[in-house]
């Protein structure tokens, strides 16, 4: 295991399309594109956060990038040099639980004919992670690390809350002893006492076994609470990318203002000044012409709708695509 | 000791920690166990099970202690008064020639003419350019007597030519006897007891003849008791001697050196018997034929007929070869009797009601319907079992593949299924059947046949049932997750898809069972199905087409409609207990 700080992950230029197709013969009459030029590293025992409204591509992202859907362009890179398109189906399956996955319904990722010991230990013995007859002390131990009871083990899925079965997915996950694992709005779908837990869970386990997470969710405040650095996306694109701190303090994208200003303040006191977007999200099949978000910016001006903006690295990390922040634009020339 | 001790105590700290322990208050059963246990709560499912038991141990147990065979075809002995025999008095003359001889039917006709016209009287004939001399013994007998030529007797003057004809001798006494009678003018004389006629030729030559016998007419009939005596009594001098001992009264005769006894129970008729007691023929002018051909009818028969005719009775008992007593009627039709008797035959034992030997009676075959039951039991849940598995394997093969690689290979496949559902599978059933009744195949042949048909055309809905379950399953979040996980294809086939898809599976191949049983037999109802002498519960209840076994013979179709009813029933009830066994979401 290489030490902290050093790249996990780096993804450069990442595209998904689906493609769209139509009549008699499935003839393809157009692309949904689902990610458009993604690019950001993860470092070790850091988190980012992956914010964006539904149907941004958040989750494409997390499965492209463990090749459960095949990209379509792009490059992902595990620890440096591990390219997963490029492995044999062995080579790929071997490298699986180095990369993992907790999905966002825990009651449709745990199989419902298997009892909760063989769904955790089934891969793991599957790669020979430890001797046979030390996995159902793994288990247990791994069980107990993730909140789960040692005789829960051969109980079935359905015998869970919510909340104990995310632990099972987790405790799956983590029993592979990954670098790193895909969080897919792992929280969603549970109750706020429980995402707590879970959330906790998760920076524990984060701590023990020095796990870099991509932690996908629309849920500001967690993104807030767990992420290191955060990255914004809208429609298949990533339009601002920073620390956590430093974009939450300053953001510069007029989508991150719009959507950092839905965060509620627990405080009854505070005016919230909200930035209302009009019209709802453009269609990823047909996304509008220059800069995605032109059509629902209140900062809209002509080189918007023109030209695709570049991505502005402002410093210390914060990358924006924004036309705002590029002076070779022109679009501080242009009237509002 | 000290040991037990500890181990007892190892054992309390044990129960205690599961008492404490919530987790283990739970039993942990095995997925299998699991669904045991549920399937086992379920009383429907329990009911249907118990159904399921009956029907396979009345079929294949039930064939083995049935004592009949399932095309055993019964008959039951029915009495009815039918004509026996046919008797008539003979009123025509019969003529027994001399051993070795026969009597010509010129003869008989220019006798029956000649005796016709004088009756009553010894008659002499020519027939056959000889000369015959019918000698009445009796009213009805006759020995007819006839000259052979013995040789020519000339006259010529006082002087007798004696001629010996070709071959023949004539002894010195016959000459001189001869000769003397020619002289006198006689055309007969008796020399040693034989009677030699002259008959005048041309002129004064005579003809020397000596009268012989050479058959006997009468109207009496003699049956022999016996086929080992019909050559002693067919000799002619028994014949001969029997009659003339008959009308002459007499209760005793000799014929080629035997003496025989005779009892004469009226003018027409007696019954010989020999010295030791046998009785060697009857004698009789009625003549009895059986109405049957092929039949032979003991001379006792014949004569205790031939007595009651006599003696002009209605009716009278005979007591037959195996010692029963028969009564016979008779009725004068025309000039014949006709001699009836309550005979026993021999019928197939058709819509029996329900008895002890056959409690569910029999069909219109004649065979046990219990019996066929269990036979067809056997057939129509074999055919249920042996159409369901192919319908499965080549539905769960095709299905499989189609949802498991989808794409392509799923929409060929699915049309390819359109296409098969879009066969009419009636007429298609009937057409089969059609030409296999034309090319009569044998029945179990045809039921091979019948059950590869039934599979072939019924695997499309397990086709898309595997098919839309492995379609919906791939997609799955927990399929994501074994691919994830980098778990083996197989692994991810045999482990997580397939038990995923065996409980449905299971559920829809039992109640398909019940369907294809149903199928069955309305196929074998339409006579399409299974043949004779294979039987189904469908076949059996063929039988209620026809509209009298339908209103008076409920034992011939209710029990098989109930048990077909009670099969589909069980494999429903035990289908449905499984599917809520099978459903991890059911409360224990």
């Amino acid at each position: 295991m290489s030490e902290t700080g050093a790249n996990v992950l780096e993804v450069r230029n990442l595209c998904k399309y689906f493609p769209i197709k139509a009549g008699l013969f499935s003839r393809v009459v157009g692309h949904v594109h689902a990610v458009e030029n993604v690019s950001f590293t993860l470092k070790r025992g850091t988190t980012m956060g992956l914010v964006g409204e539904s149907g941004c591509g958040k989750t494409t992202v997390g499965k492209t990038l463990l090749n459960l859907t095949p990209k379509t362009s792009g490059e992902v890179v595990f620890n440096g040099n591990v390219h997963l398109d490029e492995l044999s189906g062995k080579q790929l399956r071997a490298f699986r639980p180095k990369i993992q996955i907790i999905f966002q319904d825990p009651y449709a990722s745990l199989s419902p004919r298997l009892p909760v010991g063989e769904i955790i230990g089934e891969a793991v013995r599957e790669h020979h992670l430890v001797p046979n007859n030390e996995l159902d002390a793994y288990v247990s131990k791994v069980m107990k690390s993730c909140g789960l009871f040692d005789y829960q083990k051969d109980r079935y899925p359905h015998e869970f809350s919510g909340g104990q079965r995310q632990r099972i997915c987790i405790a799956r996950a983590i029993a592979l002893n990954p670098d790193f694992i895909v969080c897919d709005e792992p929280v969603s779908a549970l109750d706020v006492s429980i995402q707590a837990q879970i959330i906790n869970l998760l920076e524990d386990l984060q701590k023990e076994y020095n796990l870099t997470y991509l932690f996908i969710s629309h849920d500001l405040s967690v993104v807030q609470h767990i992420s290191d650095t955060v990255g914004v996306m809208y429609l298949g694109n990533m339009v601002e990318y920073a620390d956590k701190t430093e974009i939450f303090a300053n953001p510069l994208h007029p989508y991150t203002k719009a959507l950092f200003s839905a965060i509620p303040v627990p405080d009854p006191t505070v005016k919230m000044n909200r930035i209302i977007l009009e019209g709802s999200i453009p269609s990823p099949a047909n996304p509008p012409s220059g800069c995605k978000f032109h059509t629902r910016c209140k900062e809209c001006r002509g080189v918007c709708s023109q030209a695709v903006p570049k991505v502005i690295d402002m410093g210390n990390g914060h990358t924006v695509a924004c036309h705002k922040y590029d002076a070779e634009s022109g679009y501080d020339k242009e009237e509002a | 000791m000290s040991e037990k001790i500890k181990d007892n105590k190892t054992e309390q700290n044990n129960q205690e920690q599961m008492a404490l322990d919530d987790g283990r208050r739970v039993k942990v059963l095995s997925p299998g166990m699991m669904v045991f246990k549920r399937f086992i709560r379920n009383r429907l499912a329990i009911a249907g099970i118990c159904i399921l038991i009956f029907m396979f141990l009345f079929s294949f147990l039930g064939g083995l202690i049935s004592p009949y065979r399932q095309d055993q075809v019964f008959y039951k002995i029915d009495s009815a008064n039918k004509e026996y025999a046919g008797a008539v008095v003979n009123t025509d003359y019969r003529f027994v020639a001399v051993d070795g001889k026969t009597l010509s039917t010129m003869v008989r006709a220019t006798f029956n003419s000649q005796v016709k016209g004088k009756a009553g009287d010894s008659v002499t004939f020519t027939a056959d350019n000889n000369t015959y001399t019918a000698n009445k013994v009796d009213e009805n007998f006759y020995i007819i007597t006839s000259g052979e030529e013995l040789g020519t007797v000339a006259l010529l003057g006082k002087i007798v030519d004696v001629q010996a004809a070709e071959g023949k001798e004539i002894s010195a006494e016959l000459n001189a006897a001869a000769a003397d009678a020619a002289k006198a003018g006689q055309t007969s004389f008796e020399l040693d007891g034989a009677a030699y006629s002259l008959t005048r030729d041309v002129g004064k030559n005579y003809k020397l003849g000596v009268m012989k016998e050479v058959a006997l007419a009468t109207m009496l009939n003699v049956d022999t008791a016996d086929p080992q005596y019909s050559s002693v009594a067919g000799s002619y001098e028994f014949r001969r001697n029997c009659e003339t001992a008959m009308h002459a009264g007499e209760t005793s005769f000799t014929a080629d050196g035997v003496t025989y006894t005779l009892e004469i129970t009226s003018e027409t008729d007696a019954s010989v018997t020999d010295a030791s007691g046998n009785a060697i023929a009857n004698v009789s002018n009625i003549i009895v034929n059986p109405v049957t051909n092929g039949v032979i009818l003991p001379a006792d028969y014949k004569d205790a007929v031939a007595d009651a005719i006599t003696n002009k009775k209605t009716s009278f008992e005979y007591v037959n070869a195996n010692g029963e007593t028969e009564k016979h009627t008779i009725q004068m039709r025309g000039s014949t009797y006709i001699i009836s008797t309550i005979q026993q035959t021999h019928l197939i034992d058709m819509y029996a009601e329900p008895s002890a030997q056959h409690l569910l009676g029999t069909d219109d075959h004649g065979m046990d319907v219990l019996t066929r039951l269990m036979y067809g039991g056997r057939i129509s849940l074999l055919v249920g079992f042996i159409v369901m598995i192919l319908e499965n394997i080549i539905g769960i093969i095709i299905g499989g593949i189609s949802g498991y690689f989808g794409g392509w290979v799923d929409t060929m496949l699915m049309r390819f299924v359109d296409l098969f559902n879009s066969i009419p599978y009636y007429p298609m059933m009937i057409i089969a059947g059609a030409i296999m009744d034309s090319f009569e195949v044998d029945p179990y042949l045809r039921l091979y046949m019948m059950m590869a048909i039934m599979g072939i055309m019924g695997w499309t809905g397990v086709a898309r049932v595997v098919r839309g379950q492995i379609l919906s399953l791939r997609e799955q979040d927990f399929m994501v997750a074994t691919e994830a996980t980098g778990i083996k294809v197989s692994r991810r086939i045999f482990r997580h898809l397939v038990p995923n898809v065996m409980p449905l599976l299971i559920v829809q191949a039992t109640m398909g069972l019940g369907s294809i049983i149903l199928t069955e037999a309305t196929l074998s109802f339409l006579g399409l199905g299974i043949k004779y002498p294979l039987a189904s519960w469908g076949t059996i209840i063929n039988s209620a087409s026809n509209i009298y076994v339908m209103t008076n013979c409920w034992y011939l179709w209710i029990p098989a409609g109930l048990l077909i009813v009670l099969t589909v029933l069980g494999f429903n009830f035990v289908g449905d207990g499984l599917r809520d066994a099978f459903d991890p979401k059911m409360k224990r």
